[in-house]
């Protein structure tokens, strides 16, 4: 087994998954040594290719819509090994922060962190408008931080 | 219609059953993709375990 290191592909916003797709029907035709794909989330506007050579992911990606550009340099498999294991969703935020609703019915609000479910990627919030204090549970990626200060419970 | 990871074994999958893992536990609420083609020269294959070549999500809900 060859060394392989992680070449990045810049690509147009919101197609990573496309290109990737594309790239690994190109790799697998044309029996170039391309590992693996990744398509992290947070990583918008680029894909990850684990290959052993650049030149090979020059090939792979010529003709391919929405891949732009291989980046110059190669990063190492501990550079990227964070995106492997993605963060919950409720990370960073703390019971009693101020946060805002960014979707579901409730968008715009804003509310206040009551309990925080680590291992359901869930917090249990009170909206600031509500004439009775009603607990609204929302999932963590649904909400934006505003303030992360402590209440006086 | 948008496809469904399963959540045991992480693959996307087109039906109802995981082909792999027998699995119906589906889900669409996924994130993170992963296409794997040579799971045996792969390092990110070997960290996150995947032995067959496929398409697979980082993280399933």
């Amino acid at each position: 087994m060859s060394e392989t290191s992680i070449y990045v592909v810049k690509t147009t916003a919101n197609q990573e998954r496309a290109v990737a797709n594309l790239v690994a029907q190109v790799a697998r035709k044309e029996k170039l040594d391309i590992r693996a794909i990744l398509v992290p989330d947070v990583l918008k506007g680029y894909v990850l290719v684990e290959a052993s050579a650049p030149e090979i992911v020059e090939q792979a990606i010529q003709g391919v819509p929405h891949a732009r550009s291989v980046i110059k340099g190669a990063s190492s498999f501990a550079e990227i090994e964070h995106f492997l294991t993605p963060k919950p969703a409720v990370v960073g935020i703390s019971e009693g922060a101020i946060v805002e609703l960014i979707s579901g019915p409730f968008k715009g609000e804003m509310a206040r962190v009551k309990r925080v479910d680590i291992a359901k990627e869930e917090i249990t919030v009170e909206l600031f408008e509500a004439m009775v204090p009603i607990p609204i549970t929302v999932r963590g990626d649904h909400v934006r931080v505003l303030s992360k200060e402590e209440t006086q419970r | 219609m948008t496809e469904q990871a399963c959540r045991e074994c992480h693959r996307i999958v087109e039906g109802l059953v995981c082909p792999i893992c027998g699995s119906s536990s589906l889900s669409k609420d996924w994130a993170g993709y992963i296409v794997v083609i040579d799971p045996r020269g792969s390092e990110i294959a070997a960290k996150l375990g995947i032995t067959l070549p496929g398409r697979y999500a980082l993280k399933v809900r």
